[in-house]
């Protein structure tokens, strides 16, 4: 067996061992950190398809800012009401549905058939220039819908004059 | 086709035109005028009647081609509708007989309405009313002719029920409206029957289509029968004549010229008009023929025994016009309308003479409240008498001229049977007329409204003295002098006229003896007419309950129409409404109710569905 | 040697996972979360026909520049949604799903 291979199993294990914790964990901090798991591991598989750009991406944004946001989150709506957390009734049917539907992938998978090309990998430096030339117009107004975000995200949590004093202050 | 308006019957189409532009003028411009206008209806039908005598010229010296001016309405791919004119001899006699009549009818109401709120309101009316019925004479085509039909039938109601404040004048408009609605519906089918056979609604193409064998005998019939219907019904013909009694509830001018000139001659025009079509059917002549006769005889033994003023001269109309209608079914369509004239003016100046009794003595009808007036308003008593004996038929008047040719056709035509109940329907005729003048006007004054009487100002005079000119000397008319072969021979433009020496005899007679008798009941009292009443008791109650023709009809629609309706009214109300609408419209709520629980407002349950939803569609994109 | 279809096989147990998290969990922070599994579901499968797949000619680094873009767009989209949550839970002192009916017949 490759050394990549190896290595990608060991990602993957990362990748998988951490989504079955966000699905499974009752407490809702472990959940978090199981997710930055998830996250490095799904870093660890960028890089084994040679997108060192992502890999980093992916730890600073979502290992980083993302689990942290949520983290975040978690705080500011009292985290010892969801200390012990269950999960809805609609569990078995859910179960089901995603059986079902991971069956249907992989069924897709098998019945359709996969380009088997050599790996090939695209440098930062091509990348960077592919992003800031023909992608230039659609990065820029992924930064703009970045800033709506943002701004829309101030507004929605932002108390209103008129909003009765009923929540934590936090 | 360029028209020379100055030039005789070219002028024909100002002579309605003049009316009904009146209408509005008289309308909206009247209240700012001195009189409230009332003088533009009176010079618009003065210079109508004016005009009638360039038309009525033309005719005489020769210009005999009926004029026709045709104007396009409407033109649908290839038909087309037109309004046009259509001047003939029978439109000039109509011409004359309703200028000259709602001539003097205006002028008299000039000072007979004096005082009334709605002066302005009524002149107006009257332009219109005259407007339209001269539109209706002089129609060349069935459309136009329905058109201006239904605007006289508009205006009869208006006028009718001119004092609508007073509820059973509001009734009696609404009766005569709703009455002659009912025939005008048989007048409309009848028209889109004849139309869909000929694709025409031009008179004289239809008859020529007609007479030709363009249209089927049946059709011919059933379409006469419902134009006959309309006639009916304006011309009050039994059993649709109870509006007209009712319709003395308006002012007594109008009373006159609905009676005279207006309203009433139109279904005996109509007829006239449509006579070469009914003539293919034998049938359609007898039906007419018998309806005439029956309802001669019938409102003549209703007038008898009617003791208020107005509707005894209602009843009288209503007779006549059964006579005229008699007239045209045999044929002699010249004497109907020479009967339709001759009566026309005669009524007119009867109606005014009531009138002026009843302006002098407030408002009084009823006969036997009156009497003796003889003395108090000699001039009215004078003029009645000749309207009466015109009326009755009395040589040499010209009532008697007319009914002579009618008596004449209906003998050569129908034989001697018809010619023997037409008589006693003139030997009544005599009768109730005589009653009528001599209780009104001979006698003793029976009330203090009667003692008090007075003669008539001149200007309501005036109108009627000129009638009585024309009554005593419009029938010279019927005999030949020179070019002019007689009216009737005018008309029909065929010499027609002959006389019938024993009839002539026998007719007069019958009349004088009509009038002889009324004079032994009521004049001289030899007779005692309530001892006759008690001896006829049950035909006497019958006429004077109008042999309970309108109760007939209030319990055909209270029991028949009305429940009906109520039968129908429930059943929309359950089958239609409780069943089909608001039942649909639970189970639609209640389905609702059932299947709004489907919405549960969790996400995770939706969520579910469209995974599901995925996942079917994936499975049927593979199947399939 | 790794071939497309580990990328493939990994990127959709992960995506169902996801989906089973979003459909069975109770509070909306760890739908959220299971949100997040779904889209990195996505980016795993991307780069892997990135970089197995042969697109041929300019388009190489389009995989990448398309997984840029979905990170992008998904630090957006989880701004907005916890701000969602804290507004929700500042109005209803719950956060659980089930509480959450507005929409209920």
């Amino acid at each position: 067996m490759p050394g990549s291979l190896i290595l990608f199993y060991v990602a993957a294990a990362f990748v998988l061992s951490g989504g079955i914790g966000v699905v499974v964990s009752k407490n809702i901090v472990y959940c978090a950190f199981s997710l930055l798991v998830s996250m490095i591991g799904i870093a660890g598989v960028f890089l084994l398809a040679f997108a060192e750009f992502l890999a980093l991406v992916q730890i600073l944004i979502y290992g980083g800012a993302v689990v942290i946001v949520i983290l975040f989150a978690l705080m500011l709506t009292r985290i010892e009401d969801f200390r012990d957390i269950s999960d809805n009734r609609n569990r078995p049917l859910a179960l089901v549905i995603s059986l079902g539907l991971l069956a249907m992938l992989i069924a897709s998978l098998v019945r359709t058939p996969t380009p088997q090309g050599d790996q090939s990998a695209v440098s930062m430096v091509e990348l960077g220039e592919s992003l800031f030339t023909d992608w230039a117009i659609p990065f820029e107004v992924a930064s703009l819908v970045l800033l709506v975000a943002l701004v829309g995200a101030i507004v929605i949590v932002r108390r209103d004059a008129g909003d009765e004093e009923q929540g934590d202050p936090s | 086709m360029s028209i020379d308006i100055f030039a005789g019957s070219n002028a024909a189409w100002l002579i309605p035109a003049l009316s009904v532009l009146a209408f509005p003028i008289t309308l909206f411009l009247g209240r700012f005028l001195p009189g409230k206008g009332s003088f533009i209806p009176i010079v618009a039908i003065a210079a109508g009647f004016i005009l009638f005598w360039f038309v009525l010229s033309d005719f005489l010296s020769g210009g005999s081609v009926p004029l026709h001016v045709d104007i396009e309405w409407i033109n649908i791919g290839f038909w087309e509708i037109t309004w046009g004119f259509l001047v003939d001899r029978i439109s000039v006699v109509m011409l004359g007989l309703i200028t000259f009549v709602a001539l003097l009818v205006q002028v008299y109401s000039l000072q007979y309405m004096k005082g009334d709120s709605r002066y302005g309101w009524y002149f107006s009316l009257h332009a219109l009313f005259a407007g339209s019925m001269l539109l209706v004479v002089l129609a060349d085509n069935l459309l136009f002719l329905y058109f201006a039909w239904e605007l006289v039938g508009l205006g009869s109601y208006l006028l009718i029920g001119f004092w609508f404040d007073r509820r059973s004048a509001a009734e009696a408009a609404k009766k005569a409206f709703i009455t002659t609605r009912i025939g005008d519906v048989g007048l409309l089918i009848g028209i889109i029957i004849l139309f869909k056979a000929t694709g025409t609604f031009h008179i004289s193409s239809i008859i020529h289509v007609a007479q030709n064998g363009g249209i089927s005998d049946s059709t011919i019939m059933w379409s006469s029968l419902l134009i006959f219907l309309g006639a009916m019904g304006k011309s009050g013909q039994f059993p649709l004549h109870v509006w007209l009694p009712d319709a003395m509830e308006g002012p007594t001018p109008v009373s006159a010229l609905i009676h005279a000139a207006t309203m009433v001659a139109a279904g005996v025009y109509l007829v006239a008009r449509m006579m070469p079509l009914f003539a293919l059917v034998p049938e359609m002549q007898l039906i007419v023929v018998i309806t005439g006769l029956f309802t001669f005889i019938f409102a003549g033994f209703i007038a008898l025994v009617m003791t208020d003023m107005k509707r005894i001269l209602a009843y009288s109309t209503i007779s006549h016009l059964g006579l005229m209608m008699l007239s045209i079914g045999t044929g002699a369509v010249g004497a109907a309308l020479f009967h339709l004239v001759v009566h026309g003016i005669s009524k007119a100046l009867l109606f005014l003479g009531a009138g002026n009794v009843m302006h002098s003595t407030n408002d009084e009808t009823d006969c036997w409240r009156l009497g003796g007036l003889k003395s108090k308003m000699p001039i009215t008593a004078g003029i009645f008498l000749i309207g009466s004996l015109s009326l009755a038929g009395i040589a040499p008047l010209s009532g008697f001229f007319s009914k002579d040719e009618i008596l004449n056709s209906v003998y050569q035509e129908m034989g001697l049977g018809f010619l023997i109940v037409t008589l006693a329907g003139g030997f009544i005729s005599a009768l109730y007329i005589a009653r009528l003048f001599l209780i009104t006007f001979t006698g003793t004054s029976r009330t203090d409204a009667a003692k008090n009487a007075h003669e008539s100002p001149v200007l309501m005079l005036f109108p009627v003295v000129m009638l009585t000119i024309v009554a005593i000397f419009l029938g010279m008319v019927a005999i030949p002098m020179g070019e002019f072969k007689g009216f009737t021979s005018f008309v029909e433009q065929e010499s027609k006229f002959h006389i019938i020496p024993w009839l002539l005899v026998v007719s007069l007679s019958i009349t004088i003896l009509g009038v002889v008798v009324g004079w032994l009941y009521y004049g001289k009292s030899r007779l005692s007419h309530k001892s006759m009443a008690l001896r006829l008791g049950f035909m006497y109650k019958g006429a004077l309950k109008g042999f309970w023709i309108d109760a007939i009809y209030q319990f055909v629609i209270d029991r028949i129409v009305l429940e009906s309706g109520r039968l129908i009214a429930t059943f929309d109300r359950i089958v239609i409404n409780d069943t089909g609408i608001d039942g649909s419209a639970k189970s639609v709520l209640l389905s609702a109710l059932k299947v709004r629980l489907i919405q549960t407002g969790k996400i995770y349950n939706y969520g579910t569905a469209m995974a599901f939803g995925v996942f079917l569609a994936v499975i049927v994109w593979w199947v399939f | 040697m790794i071939s497309l279809a580990h990328f493939q096989v990994l990127a959709y147990i992960l995506f169902c996972l996801g989906i089973y998290g979003v459909l069975a969990r109770k509070s909306t922070v760890l739908v959220l979360m299971s949100i997040e599994l779904m889209l990195n579901a996505v980016n795993i499968n991307l780069i892997g026909y990135s970089a197995f797949g042969s697109f041929g000619g300019s388009h190489t680094a389009l995989g990448q520049v398309i997984i840029v873009f979905v990170i992008t767009i998904a630090a957006a989209e989880l701004a907005l949604a916890i701000a969602i949550i804290l507004r929700l839970y500042r109005e209803r002192r719950s956060v659980n799903v089930d509480e959450i009916d507005l929409l209920k017949g």
